[in-house]
């Protein structure tokens, strides 16, 4: 979803800790990283890639077209907002506790200017052999036709580390992030791959908080088009607490484990008990 | 954060949305001493994060002083499943010919702010929402824009040039007298300021009542968004005094923790990575005293100071789990080997590592005689039984 491997990739805030080194791996994944922002910083190269102090800039030096946030949350929104109203076509924001007042502005702006946005909060987009974009782990899975959509980042490693260890390849494994506002929301992901030609099955890695899950098994019962897993974290979560993620909340009866895999179930999807039991499941329904 | 009523009030009244008179009072305070100027009848409402406080007996009313002080002396210190009333707020009683709903409240699907508003007060927004949806009206609040002249016109397809009316049109559903509109709409824009201006993810007034006095908040609920707390000093306020000492050290250095009410320390990579142990755990039969994830990249310093933690709530048992993604395996192990030094006598643990440099990690821990699994299951399994090993010996 929105990227392959010709996409021209801009990392803002590359001169942090945290930019420098993920624009490091990417590249040696194989990412075309073309560019990278730091206000007041432009003129220096890092990892060999040219700094730019403005998006502006960026773009017009090398024509990037995606954008990776690395920039702290207090300068997170004036960030994502250069890339915006540069036309940067996607930004996908890795950046943790960023305001939801600022996501929602961004999210509604990003719709104005026809782009996308994905995150924040997110370890974001593998399409394996082909592109990371992203911090995950470049070698826990090889390419195949599964696609993984996960509002998380470490247990989304793990269920692809399981995913890959039982068999499967990946299609696209997308991050779409742990806050309570998202730019790709899950069921925008699963409108994609419900289509997509490369993907014969989606794996979904949800948890409490919102109601994203229950409208994404909306989706799956009107369009049953392939074989979906579901795994829900936070069947003993406490109601009212922060569980981590900033949108991993349940608040009164909304927001509850049991409500998301309830809804699942009734679409006809396949739901895991636990992280590692999502191989076998594919297995059950690719088999069938 | 949730705020309780008087918290929320607060921030009404430093916004102008007009409320009852009252006083706070807490368990230290000369009950008598504060209560002196407050015209009877009062109300009396225990400050817990609890809904239908009144039906619970945790709103009463008090006819006189006397009264009044028996009923504080009563709530202070009561123990309400498992909530120590810590604070009361004590209101003069207003005579009340109506009350409405209204609030702002964060869409996450949607992603937008909803203004929501009935013509029934005091009622469960949530069980209305359900059962008699036609009794509540919502409406986008444009994020940009707010309760403006634009947005009447949009939300409710007003000509032009009659937007004033068109504000009207939100408050007509309410039911509320003509007289009324302007303050009404003058609430509703307030509200849009509290949420932009301290950063509120829901501002609530239900009831919003119509007394004698005038339009009154009677009481009030907010959430605020604890990630703006950097340019809300409200919010670091109100942090600083509703968190645990454990919560606080916990955010001193920067995990993400959550005390449960179990009796199994657990530490992990990863918030989504841990919420899903928190779940396998309570499938052995095992309860997580805790949530606490360490973080990516954790130096063995941090896994040092998160056992500490872990360790000072005295668990009978410990998991540790770390996927080693950017997270070196061989470091965690070594800043677990720390904390076993410094602390000599500890609960039984049981460690899986999986990822970048697993191996070495599990070198170091079985020399230090621990534990280690690749799978979690298994790590799972080898605690239960040695806890009970280990109650069985005791």
């Amino acid at each position: 979803m929105y990227i392959n491997e010709n996409s021209k990739v801009l990392v803002q805030g590359i001169t942090g800790n945290q930019g420098s080194f993920h624009a490091k791996l990417m590249k040696a994944y194989g990412t075309k990283v073309v560019a990278g922002t730091s206000p007041g910083k432009g003129g220096q190269e890092i990892e060999g890639v040219p700094v730019f102090n403005t998006v502006a800039e960026a773009q017009a030096e090398t024509g990037c077209d995606t954008s990776i946030v690395f920039v702290p949350a207090k300068f997170a929104y004036d960030a994502v907002t250069e890339s915006i109203e540069a036309g940067i076509a996607m930004t996908c924001i890795i950046t943790e506790n960023i305001p939801v007042q600022d996501t929602v502005r961004l999210v509604e702006h990003a719709r104005k200017q026809g782009v996308a946005i994905v995150g924040p909060n997110c370890p974001g987009i593998l399409v394996p052999d082909r592109i990371k974009l992203g911090i995950m782990p470049g070698d826990i899975c090889g390419p195949g036709d599964v696609a993984l959509i996960s509002k998380s980042g470490t247990l989304s490693y793990e269920v692809t580390k399981a995913v890959s260890d039982g068999g499967f390849g990946i299609s696209s494994f997308l991050g779409i992030g742990g806050d309570p506002v998202r730019g790709t929301r899950m069921i925008d992901a699963i409108q994609y791959y419900m289509q997509d030609e490369d993907t014969k099955a989606i794996a979904i890695i949800g948890e409490i908080g919102g109601e994203d899950e229950e409208r994404t098994a909306d989706f799956i019962a009107s369009n049953p088009a392939k074989p979906v897993v579901a795994y829900i974290a936070g069947r003993n979560a406490p109601e009212g607490k922060r569980m981590g993620h900033a949108g991993a909340i349940i608040s009164g009866s909304s927001g509850t484990a049991a409500a998301k895999i309830a809804a699942f179930q009734e679409a006809g999807a396949l739901v895991a008990d636990t992280p590692w039991d999502v191989p076998v499941l594919l297995h059950k329904a690719l088999d069938d | 954060m949730k705020l309780l009523e008087h918290e929320s009030k607060q921030i009404f009244q430093e916004f102008g949305i007009p409320t009852l008179k009252g006083v706070l009072i807490t368990t230290d305070d000369d009950i008598r001493e504060k209560l002196e100027g407050i015209s009877y009848p009062a109300i009396v409402k225990a400050q817990v994060p609890i809904g239908s406080r009144k039906k619970r007996g945790l709103i009463r009313e008090a006819a006189d002083a006397d009264e009044c002080l028996a009923t504080c002396k009563d709530l202070l210190g009561l123990n309400y499943e498992g909530i120590v009333v810590g604070e009361v707020l004590v209101e003069e009683l207003a005579t009340i010919q109506k009350e409405y709903y209204v609030s702002i409240a964060l869409d996450t699907f949607n992603r937008q702010f909803t203004l929501i508003t009935s013509g029934e007060g005091g009622i469960d927004i949530e069980a209305v929402s359900q059962e008699n949806p036609e009794a509540i009206l919502k409406e986008a609040v444009p994020i940009d824009e707010g309760i403006s002249e634009g947005l009447c016109k949009q939300v409710l397809a007003i000509e032009e040039g009659v937007a004033e009316g068109a504000c009207n049109e939100i408050t007509a559903r309410m039911g509320i007298p003509d007289a009324l509109r302007d303050a009404t709409i003058d609430i509703l824009r307030k509200l849009w300021d509290i949420t932009v201006n301290v950063d509120a993810e829901l501002v609530e007034i239900n009831p919003l009542a119509l007394a004698d006095q005038g339009l009154i908040a009677l009481d009030g609920k907010m959430i605020l968004d604890d990630n703006a707390a950097y340019r809300r000093p409200i919010i670091q306020e109100l942090a600083e005094k509703k968190n645990s000492d454990l919560e606080k050290i916990a955010a001193k250095e920067g995990f993400s923790f959550v005390k449960m009410d179990g009796d199994i320390g657990i530490l992990a990579n990863g918030a989504g990575l841990t919420l899903a142990l928190v779940d396998v755990l309570a499938d052995y039969g095992l309860n997580p005293a805790n949530f606490l994830d360490v973080g990516g990249g954790a130096s063995a310093d941090r896994v040092t100071k998160a056992l500490e933690l872990i360790f000072s709530m005295k668990p009978h048992g410990v998991l540790i789990n770390i996927f080693g993604g950017i997270t070196r395996c061989d470091v965690v192990a070594e800043g677990v080997v720390q904390a076993l030094a410094t602390f000599g006598q500890t609960p039984p643990m049981a460690i899986r590592l999986s990822g970048t440099n697993e191996k070495e990690g599990a070198e170091i821990l079985d020399q230090a005689g621990l534990h280690v699994f690749p799978a979690f299951h298994e790590a799972a399994e080898y605690l239960k039984n040695s806890i009970q090993q280990a109650e069985a010996d005791a």
